[in-house]
């Protein structure tokens, strides 16, 4: 295959862009991982430097694309009958959306509720 | 290229010296790997967005109060067993979804190495030693408490 071919259509490119989402997202848990290290040290020093701040909207653009191509996927790959009838992708789609909203609120409820 | 890599029911298998017959059997580590990379996908999917948006954006910009910018609340969390556990699938699973994506895509921009057993070992090894660090820090950076 030639060197460029992500480059010549839109839907080989956003392909790669899919793929590449994993870096940036492996780099973040990294960080993550770090930052429960550093908890037990007595020197813990939060991260708020700005180019952390910049480094996590970056990392945030790409696992938001990561949810949005996995998720929608889903309608593809899950097939469930209830009753015996094929329950449709774009409900299953929707239900992973739900599903995201969801975790989102509950994840997000527990990392500032719990903040003093 | 495919956009979706499905487990395969790798048949073909020559049984006996003739080689004519082919049995279908399931290829249980493909299996396996095929349920770590969507559970690691889809996990990462529901929860990792709010966890870069929250503990990367709004708690370092003082938006919000996070757990983990004062060091007596992010040891009091980290110390729940169930946040543990959490935390330890969060990332093992992502990291075999990681390594399978990066994996693939080196194949799809004409690395056939990437296809080859050492690559393997390399990329899901990876996996494998994060997940490893992980229950270490997990274990010994603060202890578990169930108060």
């Amino acid at each position: 295959m030639p060197g460029g071919w992500w480059l010549r259509k839109r839907h080989y490119f956003l392909y790669v862009v899919r793929e590449f989402t994993a870096l940036p997202m492996a780099l973040w848990l990294l960080w993550l991982l770090y930052d429960i290290k550093s908890a037990g040290s007595a020197g813990f020093q939060p991260q708020r430097s700005i180019g952390f701040v910049v480094f996590s909207a970056v990392c945030l653009v790409f696992a938001m694309y990561h949810s949005y191509t996995f998720l929608k996927l889903a309608g593809v790959i899950i097939h469930l009958k209830v009753m015996d009838r094929t329950v449709p992708p774009r409900v299953i789609v929707l239900t992973m959306f739900g599903l995201w909203a969801l975790a989102s609120i509950v994840i997000g409820a527990v990392l500032i509720g719990f903040a003093r | 290229m495919s956009d979706v890599h499905l487990p395969a029911m790798r048949g073909g298998r020559p049984e006996g010296p003739g080689g004519a017959e082919h049995s279908h059997k399931p290829a249980y580590a493909h299996l396996f790997w095929w349920f770590m990379f969507a559970n690691g996908g889809g996990l990462a999917a529901l929860a990792l967005p709010v966890h870069i948006l929250v503990q990367g954006i709004l708690g370092p910009l003082g938006i919000v109060l996070v757990v983990d910018q004062h060091r007596d609340t992010w040891i009091s969390i980290l110390g729940n067993p169930i946040v543990k556990l959490y935390l330890l699938v969060l990332i093992a699973l992502s990291f075999f979804h990681f390594a399978h994506r990066l994996r693939y895509l080196l194949v799809d921009f004409g690395v056939p190495a990437a296809k080859s057993t050492p690559a393997q070992v390399i990329f899901y090894g990876g996996a494998v030693v994060v997940t490893l660090v992980t229950v270490w820090i997990l274990l010994t950076t603060v202890p578990i408490s169930l108060g």
